[in-house]
């Protein structure tokens, strides 16, 4: 594969074994300038795939790049990237303040109290920086490592589940600060196991399932292909079987049954056509629906369709 | 590398790690002076078996450092802080060396207090065997602190392997192997403790102090040595 000459990060045929488990499988991709959401379920491999991107961890076969330089055993390069790892663990003897300094200083940041000022102001902490690491929330130890990632002015911006811990509200700053640095021209990928958190962040998706690249693209692709994916839903109602003889009918829906405690099980391939027609189809019979919810809407169920697909 | 020094000393200076060398580090003293007071009082040949050779140079000043260095990184590995170093643009070695410089820093004061207040009461104030004594600690805290960094880099059972070291090596094999000596921390410091004070030790067959010297530097560089190598070549997690 040949690289474009403005890929970021160019990971070429890198797989990864622990013994006889395999984490990272033959993945091939390129990273270009703007946000990159890397997608999988818990335990696809995507840390592992990280940690080998940042140079952290080595790679069984395959190699990465970054900036056209090998990443592993390449301290300068550092200066030009900022990694935050998935580990919530910090310092808990030192203050806020404390810590992004230190990690300005380990840079070789020059203006060092301008730059800490300004990283530990993007993330929203100025008030509490100069409290102990030990009593932030989780929300407010990531933003302060988010901050350290950020002190030296990196132009690739590496990120492993930034937002767990995080509140709603911490959500959506720490989201509008990701589009923002994005625009001002960093680079930056991010990893997450939750859809739509990625959706609303990046324009291109790794889709990593059992440690293999299952997809990648824009997201409007991949999204298109989840909606033609066939899903299980089930109903349940005070006449199943009067539903059920209305639901066959339609067009969306490909097969219906009922099982033993009396739920519908509905099986379709255009789940917003049924989302529509099943509360018309109810309210014609006067049937009273009482819940109706996905089977097969996880995740890992997502990712298998596009594996298998 | 004054950050990394900076943030490994707090790191090591926790209340309890403090109060535990503290009290180890009072151990040779109060044998000391136990001893003295004691009325059937022991040889000088004795005293310096005893206390020096097996109390301080092979048992406490190893202890007190294991305590110290396999924490150095340990401690970074197994809370996974480690990263935040790697990550860094800094060469490997202006990370190891800064931990053995801070390890040394905290071990070093409580093992030089104990060995000259020990040598000081039991050799009646003999400035030279005094500092041939202290000086010769010093030594021993250099090397052990440099392969117990480098242990607690390559695994997370540091501190058992370290003891199982002090205890059978430098505590058994050391004392009744002939060969051993010449690959024995305790030896080296013995020997250099020697060439600096030739009245201690007399009786004992020990290496020559330039062989020791060469020996002391060889731990100190290769261990070192080695913990860069492993930085660059681990997985960190």
């Amino acid at each position: 594969m040949s690289a474009p000459s403005n890929a970021v990060i160019r990971v070429d045929g890198v797989s990864r074994w622990f013994g006889s488990v395999v984490a990272v499988s033959d993945v091939t991709f390129d990273v270009m300038p703007g946000i990159t959401g890397l997608l999988g379920p818990n335990g696809a491999g995507k840390t592992t795939l990280l940690r080998m991107m940042t140079g952290l961890a080595s790679t069984s076969t395959g190699t990465v790049t970054m900036f056209g330089e090998p990443v592993r055993d390449n301290p300068p390069l550092y200066r030009r990237i900022g990694v935050m790892s998935e580990h919530e663990t910090v310092y808990g003897f030192m203050k806020g303040r404390e810590f992004v300094t230190m990690m300005a200083r380990l840079r070789g940041v020059a203006s060092l109290e301008d730059a800490v000022d300004r990283a530990i102001g993007l993330v929203d902490l100025a008030d509490a920086q100069h409290r102990s690491m030990e009593t932030y929330s989780r929300g407010m130890r990531q933003r302060m490592r988010l901050a350290a990632t950020l002190v030296h002015e990196p132009e690739l911006l590496i990120l492993d589940e930034p937002l767990n811990g995080a509140d709603p509200r911490q959500r959506v700053h720490f989201k509008r600060l990701l589009l923002t640095l994005a625009e001002k021209g960093m680079t930056i990928v991010i990893s997450s196991h939750i859809l739509e958190e990625v959706e609303q962040l990046a324009d291109t998706v790794l889709l990593i399932v059992n440690g293999k690249l299952a997809a990648s693209g824009g997201f409007r692709a991949i999204r298109a292909a989840l909606n033609q994916r066939p899903y299980h839903v089930r109903v349940v109602c005070d006449s199943p079987r009067k539903l059920a003889a209305s639901i066959v009918a339609l067009e969306s829906v490909d097969a219906v049954r009922i099982d033993p405690d009396g739920a519908l099980v509905v099986l379709s391939r255009n789940v917003v056509d049924l989302q529509v027609e099943l509360p018309r189809l109810a309210q014609a019979g006067s049937i009273s629906l009482r819940k109706v919810e996905p089977l097969d809407d996880s995740l890992e169920s997502v990712f298998g369709y596009l594996v298998d697909n | 590398m004054r950050s990394v020094f900076l943030l490994t000393v707090r790191q090591l200076s926790g209340r309890w790690r403090l109060a535990i060398m503290a009290i180890l580090a009072a151990l040779p003293v109060i044998g000391t002076l136990n001893l003295l007071m004691d009325n059937d009082a022991v040889s000088v040949g004795e005293f310096e078996s005893i206390v020096l050779s097996g109390m301080l140079s092979g048992s406490i000043i190893p202890l007190v450092v294991l305590a110290i260095a396999a924490a150095a990184f340990g401690n970074e590995v197994e809370d996974r802080t480690l990263a935040n170093l790697t990550t860094s643009p800094l060469p490997r070695w202006r990370i190891a060396l800064p931990k053995l410089l801070a390890t040394l820093a905290i071990a070093l004061p409580f093992i030089a207090v104990s060995a000259f207040v020990t040598a000081h009461a039991a050799f009646l104030s003999d400035t030279r065997a005094t500092l041939a004594v202290t000086l010769g600690a010093a030594a021993a805290v250099a090397m052990y602190a440099a392969l117990f960094v480098w242990l607690g880099l390559v695994s997370a059972q540091a501190i058992g392997i370290g003891l199982l070291y002090i205890v059978l090596w430098e505590g058994l094999f050391s004392n009744y192997v002939e060969g051993v000596r010449l690959l024995s921390i305790r030896a080296y410091a013995i020997a250099l403790m020697h060439g600096m004070d030739e009245r201690r030790f007399a009786s004992v067959d020990h290496l020559n102090v330039w062989v020791a010297a060469g020996m002391a530097l060889l731990v100190i560089g290769g261990s070192l040595f080695l913990s860069v190598r492993r930085l660059r070549a681990m997985d960190v997690p």
